[in-house]
């Protein structure tokens, strides 16, 4: 109890900043470090939030430690660091399917169980006794391509099931919103045939390109009708996109990930939809996960979570504004 | 600063001819390149499209939207790079500035109305961005650190600043004037547009007609030798480096009103673009040479290749490829004439 004072006084980014030691309390029975893909991000401080609310009614320390940008480089000595205190449980998003293995391993071969969350290490199913990187528990996650899948629904139904959109994405080679982008494209390709996919635009996560883009793909292409942004940046910048084009209601812009900001795009009429994963789920469970295998319980090896779709109807529904990522 | 050249700068003294027209081709080149890449977009676009590239007046707007706020990094960064030095923590200071333009003009609106909000958030963000400069400019010039290892620093700070600020989040923005002046257009023209062009010249005076941009050259040409004329180095670094911490600035008000938003990680992706557009424009990365005008072509190139690939329809991995092989082009045109002519220009 004195510990959750403690947390009631810091905000949540202080905790993040925080080091670990302040977290290693004495009292509880374990400890479990959460291993974000960055600190510095809506979704995962909220995942945080939810570990928090878990770790809380289960009475056991969270620990919150991670790298300032997405990348393994900087991901691994934060891991290495965390694996050097030893503790009960590690629950991580992995920055790369392939580069985290051997770090995680070590972690695993020091009988530190590993839970992936988010993202994955090789190909995210776990427990098989198939290829080096099926150690972890299990992988607790949106799935991706159906939430791909769920805004090419939006997107299609906002366009009347037909006309010209595209994908506007960050980078090549991230397994998040690789996933999107393919979950997307099957199903245009499988239940919109009316629908023409153009050439995905990669905008290394700057809005300023991504919105160049989507002026760029208008001028080529005068009959475009949507454009899926498969995240924050990607949509932000295809909107305001959309808005110097003077093409505000005309280009239907589908957004993954719902941080504040989105909101205020659909209550103004820039974004049309928000797809929110529950990243707070994601956390909640790990925790839970975690908690239940180290108190001798079976888990299951793939938990999935879920997604809300948000426009400018339900956008101010209590219910569906508690998915809004918060800071 | 300008160390590393102070043993050859005497070269600068002989091949006057050879050097003129060399030193000329160079300060056009940026224009040159950029009126070539658009000869060959228009040639595509009529050929494979059907249409006009740049006779289209849509096309042209779209990439001067696009090429603002990479521009009004690289205009800041043309003082560094010409004083021999450069400013690696641009980028940060950029959406610091966004995040605490977003929070200032979020909290004046109710308190001062819309209009003066806005004004007040423009003032307080460039001041702010600001500060970081001072502590570069003290770093480098009193204390001796190189300003690649000082302006990194402050790219960490500024970084964990802004990510504090804006709660690791975006910041939205709740004001139509705001949101207006970054995306609104008269006669066809969007604000920023001109906003950047009356800069960019208010840039180029001073670079050009005044004490300080003289020094600037002079310093970025031959440190010793400016010392020995009297110029007060430290004062003047200090100067440019709050300067360029106020151009970025600037550019990170811009952002937030484009986008209605305050993002710390907005200008990250720009910095590097920024440098380039000022290597493209013709400035030395050795310090004594380039020009704001360079700059303003350099800045188009980018911003023109990047549109333009996508307008023509081009596979996306080509965008990287080709301006990764107009920057290393015009490095090797500045090499080719630092080897023949010294290559460094003092007005």
């Amino acid at each position: 109890m004195k510990r959750r004072s403690f947390l009631g006084a810091a905000s949540a980014v202080a905790l993040s900043f925080s080091l670990a030691s302040a977290a290693y309390a004495q009292d509880a029975e374990f400890t479990i470090a959460l291993v974000p893909g960055l600190t510095t991000d809506a979704f995962y401080i909220t995942m945080q939030k939810g570990a928090q609310a878990a770790a809380d009614a289960l009475g056991v320390e969270l620990v919150f430690q991670g790298a300032p940008d997405f990348n393994p480089v900087t991901q691994v000595p934060v891991l290495d660091a965390v694996i050097a205190r030893a503790p009960d449980a590690i629950l991580i998003a992995p920055t790369d399917t392939t580069q985290l293995i051997e770090p995680l391993r070590r972690a695993h071969d020091a009988g530190i169980p590993v839970i992936t969350v988010d993202t994955f290490i090789g190909t995210g199913v776990y427990q098989t006794g198939a290829g080096d990187a099926d150690f972890p528990l299990a992988y607790i996650a949106s799935d991706n391509v159906l939430g791909g899948r769920i805004a090419a629904r939006a997107l299609a139904a906002a366009i009347g099931g037909e006309g010209k959109v595209y994908v506007s994405n960050v980078n090549p080679g991230i397994s998040t919103t690789d996933q999107r982008e393919e979950g997307f494209k099957a199903e245009m390709a499988e239940f919109f045939p009316g629908v023409e996919v153009l050439e995905t635009q990669f905008n290394e996560n700057d809005a300023n390109n991504a919105a160049s883009q989507l002026q760029a793909v208008f001028a080529r292409n005068p009959d475009l009708k949507g454009v899926f942004g498969a995240n924050l940046f990607s949509a932000l910048g295809a909107a305001n996109g959309v808005q110097q084009a003077g093409q505000s209601g005309v280009i239907r812009v589908v957004a993954f990930d719902a941080p504040t900001s989105i909101v205020d795009n659909i209550n103004t009429g820039l974004v049309d939809v928000a797809i929110a994963q529950h990243p707070a789920e994601i956390g909640y469970f790990g925790v839970v996960a975690a908690y239940a295998h180290l108190t001798g319980n079976s888990i299951p090896v793939s938990i999935g979570t879920g997604f809300t779709i948000i426009d400018k109807n339900n956008v101010t529904d209590p219910d569906v504004a508690k998915y809004i990522y918060s800071d | 600063m300008a160390q590393p050249q102070a043993d050859h700068a005497p070269q600068a003294d002989h091949a006057d001819v050879r050097l003129t027209v060399l030193q000329r081709i160079a300060n056009l080149r940026a224009w040159l390149f950029l009126a070539f890449l658009i000869l060959g977009f228009e040639a595509w676009s009529r050929l494979d499209f059907g249409g006009s590239f740049i006779f289209n007046p849509y096309n042209l707007q779209s990439i001067a939207v696009f090429a603002v706020v990479p521009l009004l990094i690289a205009t800041g960064q043309t003082f560094v790079i010409i004083s021999g030095g450069i400013d690696l923590s641009m980028g940060f200071i950029m959406g610091l500035a966004a995040v605490v333009a977003a929070h200032v003009i979020n909290w004046a609106g109710p308190v001062m109305g819309l209009p003066m909000a806005v004004l007040f958030g423009l003032l307080v963000s460039v001041l702010v961005a600001g500060l970081p400069g001072i502590v570069n400019g003290l770093l480098i010039s009193r204390l001796r650190v190189p300003p690649f290892i000082g302006t990194l620093g402050m790219f960490g700070v500024a970084r964990g600043v802004a990510f504090l600020l804006a709660g690791g989040t975006t910041v939205p923005v709740k004001n139509a004037f705001f949101s207006g002046l970054g995306n609104g257009k008269i006669l066809n023209i969007p604000y920023i547009v001109i906003i950047a062009a009356v800069f960019v010249l208010l840039m180029q005076y001073l670079l050009t007609q005044t004490r300080f941009g003289q020094h600037n050259y002079a310093i970025g040409a031959n440190e010793q030798a400016a010392r020995r004329a009297g110029i007060d180095i430290k004062w003047h670094i200090l100067r440019l480096y709050i300067l360029s911490g106020m151009c970025a600035g600037l550019a990170g008000f811009i952002y937030a009103a484009r986008f209605s938003a305050g993002a710390a990680q907005a200008g990250e992706p720009l910095l590097l673009d920024s440098v380039a557009a000022v290597v493209i424009g013709g400035a030395s990365l050795f310090g004594g040479s380039g020009s704001i005008l360079g700059t303003v072509a350099g800045a188009l190139v980018i911003a023109v290749i990047q549109y333009g690939l996508v307008f023509i329809n081009v596979q996306p991995f080509w965008q990287f490829i080709s301006v990764g092989v107009v920057i290393i082009i015009s490095v090797l045109i500045d090499q080719a004439q630092r080897q023949f002519g010294g290559g460094r220009q003092s007005e």
